[in-house]
């Protein structure tokens, strides 16, 4: 017969190798969300340049400075950065697995998109509606199944409104359970009782599922 | 924070790579060992007891290929028969009547498993080792002399061989077929750290002292080969796996009799777990390997499952959910945009787990040679892989429902 070394060896020298194996492969995995992280932490610092040029043009107008159609548009191309943004980010997170820091650029783009909205409130009100502002507000920690189906069929419906209307609707996704002092103060005035939900221009708040056509009524 | 499912998969990832590794290793490190087929030196006698209760089919066939078996020193075949209600006996008794060797017995009456007829056949050796044989087996010319020079080591107490599907007709027979390659060769590979927990009947040969010092079979077992594997480890011998020991047996050809089949071994080893509690991480591999291999197998089945099932019928009702409100919005019932292909580490972890478990099944199906067959193709190995092997939890689940309403205690 063979003679050998205490095979059972194995057993213990696999358990070390694992544990090297696994922590490796735990650090590339926190390095690469990372380098996410890093990405998206790009995209916001320059969507902070952007609605800080928002803001700006909006003061230009109290001076009667600049026009309605270069704000609007600015504004537009502004929220639909911010949109797409949303969506890397979205698909970011649910790929991220072992890092958190992603929740937290979230909650940092929430409260960017509720300086928006309060921006385009402003806007609209100084330029008579040439345009609409829908804001969509949902939970973005929720566990409740219908919740998320109703979540994913609102975000179907608003995605295919905002194809067929492009620069005539600024659409700004906010998760109303960011915890965000200015966003809550808003939202209080729509007495809002369960989420999701859609402002239309600040005077329509619909909480049930509409088709397209339904939404189309509410803009201008 | 880690989500709670992340924390699971990760456990998972790092169960079954620990495996993996822990089998390439043992594989590495003892590659010589893998067919050593030592020669005895000490012409150990030995006799082969055959349980058969209606096996008209094959009994004969079985007696034919156990006379042609190459080993000097087989003195006895004792056919057991376990009061058959077919041909059985008569096919028996011609046999005995034709060759000196075989010995035909019957149970007074019927004893209602294989373990009691086993017992009753062991009560006619008088050799130094005692073998089995599934009345629906085959073994090949040289398994059994193969087998025995293990036990010219005194701490050996059994020996079993590599047990192969003979049937490779139809689809559930080519993934046993498969099945059974995988677990021979795994079989070595835990052999060689001494944790084999098993001796499967279709061949398997027991020192004869060390079989009466554990009192035979334990008839009350629905697996008494799991159950005497225990009882030797227990007794403090070792048990050996003879690789190139190839016996060919017959699988269930419908998954009817393959689910009453699994669900007889899997009963039979949680009464053999339950029988052997007390030896629970206590010194030996019985209580610091095998038990605990055991348990975590079961625990990880069982709640892997329960995972699995929780988050599908989650993403079942949701999707179900927003496809109705979809519909009734007008909208469409999935975006492109909603596929998200952004890769994560779990897909990383899953997606190594994956290559090193199919690397291993390939190399077991490669290093485990079979002259007879054909190679199985390509659909049999991932229908084992991919759907097959999801049945076991169901089984493991359907097997603790059999064992809790047939005794009502753990």
């Amino acid at each position: 017969m063979v003679k050998l070394g205490n095979p059972k060896n194995a057993l213990w020298e696999a358990l070390l190798i694992t544990i090297v194996i696994f922590t490796l492969g735990l650090l590339f995995g926190i390095g690469y969300e990372n380098n996410k992280v890093n990405q998206i932490n790009e995209y916001y610092l320059n969507s902070e340049v952007s609605l800080m040029d928002s803001f700006s043009l909006s003061n230009i107008m109290d001076l009667n400075i600049s026009d309605c159609s270069s704000l609007i548009n600015n504004q537009m191309t502004f929220a639909d950065k911010i949109y797409s943004e949303s969506q890397i980010l979205d698909n970011l997170e649910s790929a991220g697995k072992i890092t958190d820091n992603l929740q937290e650029i979230h909650t940092k783009y929430d409260a960017l998109r509720t300086f928006l909205w309060i921006s385009t409130i402003k806007t609209y009100n100084q330029c008579k509606g040439n345009f609409s502002v829908i804001v969509y507000l949902y939970n973005y920690n929720t566990n409740d199944l219908v919740e998320k189906a109703e979540q994913a069929t609102w975000s179907r419906v608003l995605s295919d409104l905002k194809e067929a209307y492009g620069s005539k609707v600024i659409l700004i996704p906010i998760a109303a359970d960011s915890n965000l002092a200015s966003l809550n103060s808003l939202v209080d005035n729509f007495n809002i009782t369960s989420y999701p939900a859609v402002i239309i221009n600040q005077k329509h708040v619909i909480t049930k599922i509409p088709s397209v056509g339904d939404l189309e009524k509410y803009l201008n | 924070m880690i989500d709670f499912l992340t924390v699971v998969f990760l456990v998972y990832t790092f169960i079954s790579l620990y495996f993996i590794i822990a089998y390439t290793l043992v594989y590495t490190f003892n590659k010589k060992r893998f067919f050593e087929t030592p020669t005895s030196k000490n012409k150990l006698t030995l006799s082969i007891v055959v349980p058969c209760y209606n096996e008209q089919e094959t009994i004969g066939n079985t007696i034919k290929t156990l006379l042609d078996l190459d080993y000097k020193h087989l003195q006895k075949i004792i056919v057991v028969d376990d009061c058959s209600t077919d041909n059985s006996f008569s096919i028996m008794k011609k046999y005995a009547n034709q060759y000196r060797q075989v010995m035909v017995v019957q149970t007074p009456r019927n004893t209602g498993n294989a373990a009691g007829a086993k017992n009753y056949g062991v009560k006619f050796a008088n050799t130094d080792l005692i073998g089995f044989t599934d009345a629906d087996s085959f073994p090949k010319k040289d398994s059994v002399r193969k087998m025995v020079g293990f036990f010219d080591n005194p701490k050996i107490g059994a020996v079993t061989s590599s047990v192969l599907v003979k049937n490779r007709n139809k689809l559930i027979e080519l993934f046993q077929a498969v099945e059974y390659k995988v677990i021979a060769f795994t079989r070595k590979l835990i052999g060689i750290v001494d944790a084999i927990y098993v001796t499967p009947g279709p061949l398997a040969l027991y020192r004869k002292s060390a079989f009466d010092e554990v009192g035979g079979f334990d008839k009350n077992n629905w697996t008494e080969d799991i159950e005497i594997t225990w009882a030797i480890v227990k007794a403090g011998y070792k048990v050996e796996m003879s690789l190139t020991s190839e016996v060919y047996t017959v699988a269930p050809d419908n998954w009817k009799q393959w689910f009453k089949q699994r669900l007889r071994w899997n009963v039979g080893g949680i009464q053999t777990l339950v029988k052997y509690k007390n030896q629970f991480l206590k010194k030996g591999m019985l209580g610091s390997f095998i038990i605990p291999f055991f348990l975590l197998t079961w625990c990880i089945s069982l709640f892997g499952i329960a995972i699995l099932i929780y988050r599908f019928v989650r993403t079942i009702i949701v999707r179900y959910l927003s496809t109705l409100y979809s519909i009734h919005a007008e909208t469409a019932i999935l975006r492109f945009s909603e596929i998200n292909l952004t890769p994560n580490i779990l897909v990383f972890f899953g997606g190594i787990s994956l290559i090193l478990s199919t690397i291993f099944t390939l190399f077991a199906l490669y290093y485990v040679k079979e002259q007879d067959f054909k190679k199985y193709g390509f659909i049999p190995i991932v229908g084992f892989m991919f759907l097959y092997l999801l049945a076991y939890p169901f089984i493991l689940i359907g097997s603790f429902y059999r064992y809790f309403k047939k005794t009502g205690k753990w």
